[in-house]
Order: C-alpha cells, then sequence, then structure tokens
C-alpha cells in the first residue's frame, strides 16, 4: 500500500487513482464546521504554515490532558466532509490543501477546487478512531482550544503510516460516491416495483400546483 | 428506596459501558453480513470496525470517537421510590454525563444551537436527553444509556405527514427514499438499525421511530404478523439497492427494519424514519429497590 508523505506535491496527487487505498505519514492539521466557518466569513484561521501543513483532517478527536499539562488522543474518528461543502472549495483553495481526510465525500464545488490545486479526498474505512489514535506519533500543538473546546480546535498530529483510507475523489474530481449513487438510481424501479409501488405514484400534494 | 448516589453511579457506569462495549446482538448481527458482503471494501468497513470495538472494550479507545447526543431511557414501577422523587432522576443523569465526560468517555459534544458555546461537559438545556416511562408494579429501575452518534441522528432523521390516501405504498416509498438518502457516502455509518414510526402526533411518530431504532434487539420484529411482514420487505428493499456498509458497493446498508405504531388521527398518515448507525450503542443497568445495579448488554 502506497505511503503518502506529507506535504503532499500535486504531482503526487494525479498519481492517486479512485479507490486506491492508501496511509498517509507526515503533519496534518483537524478541524470541523467552526474552522470552515470562521475561515471564510471571518477570515479567522490558525496561524499554520499551511505550505508544510496541506492535509486537512476532519475530526473532532477525544483528547486527554494529563497531570503535567500534555495531551493525548483517547480515539480519533472522521466526521462527516459532506457537511462542509458550503465552504470546502474557498478552504481548499485559501491555504492550498492537497489532501482531505474525513467521512462520506464532499459535492462537485470542493471536487473542482481538489482539480484545479492538484489534491485528493480520503475518506475512511470502518469505524477506526482507536487505530488512528496509535498511529499519531506526536501532538504539536493546539490552536483555539479556549475559544472551541477541545472537539472544535484545531490540533496538529505528526502521523505515521496513518489509516488507511480511501481515494474517493481523485485530482481529476472523479467521486466514486458519485459513480455508485448512479448505479443505485438506476436499481431503483426494480426496488419499487418489488415493493408494489405504482409507476409514477406520488405522495398526494396539498398546496397549490407548480 | 433508591439513593441519587447509587442512580447516578449506575447511570455513570451504563454510560461508561455504552461507550466502549459493543452489544452482543449488533455485533452478532454484524458478523452475520461480514459473512455475505463480498466487496472487499465493504468486508473492509465492517472488519475494522469490530476490531475497533475489539479495543475498545480492552480499554483502548472506544466504540466510537463521536460520542454523540448523550440519552438516557428510564423505566419505573409503580413502587419504585426515588430519594428527592422522580425529579432526581434528570439531576443524576446530568451529574453522570459531565462525570462521563470528565473521564473522557464522552467527547464534549453538545453545544448551544445558536452560539455554538461549548459547555464541556455535554450538559445543556435539555441533555442529556432523559426519558421516564412507568411500567409494571415493581420497586426497581430500568435505565438505558444510549450515547447516539451524530452521523445516525444528524442525517438519519426524516418525517413526513402522508395522508390516507397515500396508503402503504407512500410509507414504502418515504422508507427507501430515506434509505437511500441517508446511506450516501455512508452519512448514518450503515449498516444501520433503521426505526420507523407510523402514526401519533408527530412528536410521539418520531420518539416511536428513535425508540424502534435504539432500544429494540436487532432485527426483533413487530408482533403483528402484517408488520413484521412489511419489516422484512423494507429491509429485502434495501438490500436491493446496490448499497453496503458505510455506503460502500455491497448489500448490507441496513442490518434491520424496526416498525412500531400509535394510533393517528383519521385523516393522516403521519411516517417517522430514524437510523441507528452500525455501533449501535447502548448499555443497561437494572436496579432493585435498595438501588444496587447489574448491568448488561441484552435487551
Amino acid at each position: 500500500m502506497k505511503d503518502i508523505k506529507l506535504p503532499l506535491s500535486a504531482a503526487a496527487a494525479r498519481d492517486l487513482t479512485l479507490g486506491e487505498q492508501v496511509t498517509v505519514s507526515g503533519l496534518l492539521f483537524t478541524g470541523r464546521s467552526r474552522f470552515h466557518i470562521r475561515a471564510i466569513e471571518d477570515n479567522i484561521f490558525p496561524p499554520i504554515e499551511y505550505s508544510a501543513l496541506n492535509c486537512f483532517f476532519h475530526v473532532g478527536p477525544v483528547m486527554r490532558q494529563k497531570k503535567d499539562g500534555s495531551w493525548e488522543v483517547v480515539s480519533c474518528e472522521p466526521t462527516s466532509s459532506i457537511r462542509f461543502e458550503r465552504y470546502g472549495a474557498d478552504v481548499v483553495r485559501k491555504f492550498n490543501i492537497r489532501v482531505l481526510i474525513g467521512k462520506t465525500t464532499m459535492g462537485h464545488r470542493t471536487a473542482e477546487a481538489l482539480r484545479d490545486v492538484g489534491g485528493v479526498y480520503l475518506s475512511k474505512i470502518g469505524v477506526s478512531g482507536n487505530a488512528l489514535r496509535s498511529q499519531i506519533k506526536k501532538i504539536h500543538g493546539v490552536h483555539f482550544l479556549e475559544e472551541l473546546g477541545k472537539t472544535e480546535a484545531t490540533w496538529v498530529f505528526e502521523v505515521e503510516r496513518f489509516g488507511p483510507f480511501f481515494v474517493a475523489i481523485d485530482a481529476q474530481g472523479h467521486n466514486y460516491f458519485e459513480k455508485l449513487n448512479a448505479d443505485v438510481e438506476k436499481a431503483l424501479p426494480e426496488v419499487e416495483r418489488t415493493l408494489g409501488i405504482p409507476v409514477g405514484y406520488d405522495y398526494t400534494g396539498v398546496n397549490a400546483d407548480e | 428506596m433508591i439513593t441519587k448516589p447509587h442512580l447516578e453511579e449506575a447511570m455513570y457506569r451504563a454510560m461508561a459501558l455504552a461507550a466502549t462495549n459493543m452489544p452482543p446482538d449488533v455485533r452478532a448481527a454484524l458478523e452475520r453480513v461480514l459473512e455475505e458482503e463480498t466487496e472487499p471494501l465493504a468486508r473492509q468497513h465492517l472488519q475494522v470496525s469490530l476490531d475497533n470495538a475489539d479495543l475498545a472494550a480492552k480499554g483502548e479507545g472506544l466504540v466510537c470517537a463521536d460520542t454523540g447526543f448523550p440519552m438516557f431511557f428510564v423505566k419505573a414501577g409503580a413502587q419504585t421510590r426515588i430519594e428527592d422523587g422522580f425529579g432526581a432522576v434528570n439531576e443524576c443523569a446530568a451529574r453522570a454525563t459531565a462525570r462521563a465526560t470528565a473521564d473522557c468517555l464522552l467527547r464534549p459534544t453538545m453545544v448551544d444551537p445558536f452560539t455554538r458555546a461549548n459547555p464541556g461537559d455535554n450538559v445543556g438545556n435539555g441533555m442529556p436527553k432523559v426519558e421516564l416511562v412507568f411500567e409494571g408494579d415493581g420497586d426497581g429501575l430500568e435505565v438505558i444509556a444510549a450515547p447516539k452518534g451524530g452521523g445516525s441522528e444528524i442525517f438519519g432523521t426524516f418525517y413526513r405527514m402522508l395522508f390516507p390516501a397515500d396508503g402503504v405504498a407512500g410509507v414504502k416509498k418515504f422508507v427507501v427514499e430515506c434509505i437511500r438518502d441517508a446511506c450516501y457516502a455512508g452519512k448514518i455509518c450503515p449498516p444501520a438499525i433503521i426505526g420507523v414510526g407510523v402514526g401519533g402526533t408527530a412528536d410521539l411518530c418520531m420518539a416511536l421511530a428513535k425508540k424502534a431504532a435504539l432500544l429494540r434487539r436487532v432485527g426483533f420484529h413487530h408482533s403483528d404478523p402484517a408488520l413484521a411482514v412489511l419489516e422484512d420487505e423494507l429491509t429485502n428493499a434495501a438490500r436491493s439497492l446496490g448499497i453496503g456498509p458505510m455506503g460502500a458497493r455491497g448489500v448490507n446498508a441496513v442490518l434491520a427494519v424496526h416498525i412500531a405504531t400509535a394510533a393517528t388521527h383519521t385523516a393522516a398518515l403521519p411516517v417517522a424514519f430514524n437510523a441507528q448507525c452500525l455501533v449501535g450503542r447502548r448499555w443497561k443497568a437494572i436496579l432493585d429497590g435498595s438501588g444496587h445495579a447489574t448491568f448488561t448488554g441484552e435487551i
């Protein structure tokens, strides 16, 4: 299995194929809704060297503070990236992000942004937060902990052979789940026929006809 | 008499066990579908999730790091007495939730909906969610702790007011639409347990769906044979969509469909959909009248 060295180059991103499984090694940063909203709406974002940190991990890790004040990861499960679609493309372009890691997928606008910068979206495999925890080798820092709390704060992790994840959006903009969804669409008429739902069935309308 | 310290401790331990153990019926259902799936990615999704639960049970993490919405379902008998009365159930639930959060068994996830302020202890208006019902003549208390993952609640909740003329076809169409929507790209973390509420008022309808998804043994059929057939029909429909674990190509996006009904208005056919994710977290504390507690993953 390929291990992606972070930060990822555009050329290396374009070499990854849809559905391919990979691990990542190097530095990444975390964030969820609050990162996206604040970065784009308020221009507030962690003071990170984004050219050296171009992997954005969508997660709210469970963090424990030890007696000496240092932190440890209890478990970290990728969160649903599709929630961030409103801001996803702008975040990718603003910080030149080449690797997004999360759960689910993202939409067309983010896929286009990834295609333009030369980046991929990696989706999680199973519920794996405890295995991922053991692949985080060092916690390099945390930003906005006071304002946002442990879950929405941005953590900087150094990871080694982190994953595996699968390429759900490649650097050409293809999306594993959209292809699958097209097949589901094709299967639907037969599913409805088997259930005895009449062809062309619709719910009762109770408003003015459009 | 059940004292408040006894009740708080039982609620805390039930929540801790729920956060770190996969219920046996859920595990058995996942192992069964792992046998059936042939697509490598679908199989990997399942195996990784089972391995993750094993690590959690060994004290190396959590069944899922999104510990979600903290909920307690509490059942009391006619003779049950609690120190300071039944209002103490909410107080004990809040304290148990805050303790579980401080001990990193729950992630601090509950925030104010408008300000998004996070108190850090998962306690806020209406949270933890506590349901108290009375059943039977006993003096004990049954507490089910259910930390419900965000994915399943956020992407797996739908309601529609159908009408009598929409018929069973309308119910079926709605449920299949919801399954497809909720499972796209693995939003609700399939294979999911699907609760379908039919009838009642809007809030009752959704409560039926939620409890059918969370509190029923996986695959346990409705006692009405016609509804048991409908449960199987809908499960089989889900299997035919071509969606598998975590929304990958496969067969088992749904472990089971559980239907629950209530009487409703003669003009109405309300339908609610609520999903439970593949880890299906819930753990039960059974307290006797003196507050002594035993714990079980059986339901």
